[in-house]
């Protein structure tokens, strides 16, 4: 941890306000992981509620593929990370 | 005759006898060896030893080229691509998260096969910790029978019983099959048991 000059940290921060683009992670469709699996995954790591987490599910299971979460690089790497270490099949990617 | 996972107080209770209780240790024992990161001897090199010991990567031994043994199939799917479009951003992520994840996969597979080995006769009893931990095992080991039973699409997933029936009694894929599929209906009951329903 440092202390950076405040010059530093604005710098920083204007640079992060002007990604307009933010980040996606996705959850792609695949034979083996159980509907209700996906669901209570949706559920425990990102706190959706039992709706929310069974809409994506669906989505995945239907059309392929799902946005299950939305923000900085940082944290879909970490989101990502999270959804593979469940055995699910993620990806991120910049939004488009 | 199992019986299949209910929540039963704070408690996650299925009955497994002897044989079934071995082959579920077994099949998680194996996708623990797959996945457990390797443990690599002294190099003499101080810096590489540090970076060993720091659970990272070594430097020569980032990125599939350079691996001297073929990657199973199934580590592709267990640790899948994390970029489907950009193979250096896919490679610089594999290279950050693919050693923790191993490890916590590996750990987790360790805590499954062990409340198992502790049940009571062929009473499973699991807390919600172990539980947790049992279902994403469950899912490590069925991603791995899928890998090698074929299944990458649903398409493929449908035909599997047709295929089976085509197969000799004595094809190796008919007793992964009978796994996968008790394996789905176990971790099936847990979910639910999980979830409340």
């Amino acid at each position: 941890m440092s202390i950076a000059p405040a010059e530093l940290a604005h710098a920083d921060i204007e640079q992060d306000m002007s990604v307009d683009r933010p980040w996606i992670t996705l959850v792609w469709n695949d034979p083996v992981n159980l509907m209700s699996y996906v669901t209570y995954v949706f559920q425990t790591y990102f706190g959706y509620s039992l709706e929310k987490a069974e809409m994506l599910m669906l989505d995945v299971h239907q059309k392929g593929k799902a946005v299950v979460s939305t923000g900085p690089r940082e944290t879909m790497e970490r989101d990502t990370e999270a959804m593979q270490g469940y055995g699910l099949w993620a990806t991120l990617q910049k939004d488009d | 005759m199992a019986r299949a996972f209910k929540r039963k107080g704070a408690r996650f209770v299925a009955r497994l006898d002897d044989v079934e209780r071995q082959v579920v240790v077994g099949l998680l024992e194996q996708t623990h060896e797959l996945l457990v990161p390797v443990l690599r001897e002294q190099t003499g090199d101080l810096f590489e030893d540090l970076v060993s010991r720091l659970g990272l990567p070594r430097l020569k031994d980032l990125g599939d080229d350079s691996s001297p043994a073929p990657r199973d199939p199934a580590l592709d799917r267990l640790l899948p691509s994390a970029h489907r479009e950009d193979p250096a951003l896919a490679a610089e992520f594999r290279r950050l998260t693919e050693y923790g994840l191993r490890e916590r996969k590996a750990a987790n597979l360790a805590k499954a096969i062990s409340a198992l080995q502790d049940s009571d006769g062929d009473n499973v009893r699991l807390d919600r910790e172990q539980a947790q931990a049992m279902v994403v095992a469950l899912t490590d080991v069925r991603l791995l029978l899928g890998e090698r039973l074929g299944l990458r699409t649903d398409e493929d997933a449908d035909a599997l019983q047709e295929r089976l029936e085509a197969v000799s009694p004595e094809d190796p894929q008919l007793y992964l099959a009978g796994c996968y599929d008790f394996l789905t209906w176990l971790q099936e009951s847990l979910i639910q048991a999980l979830m409340g329903m």
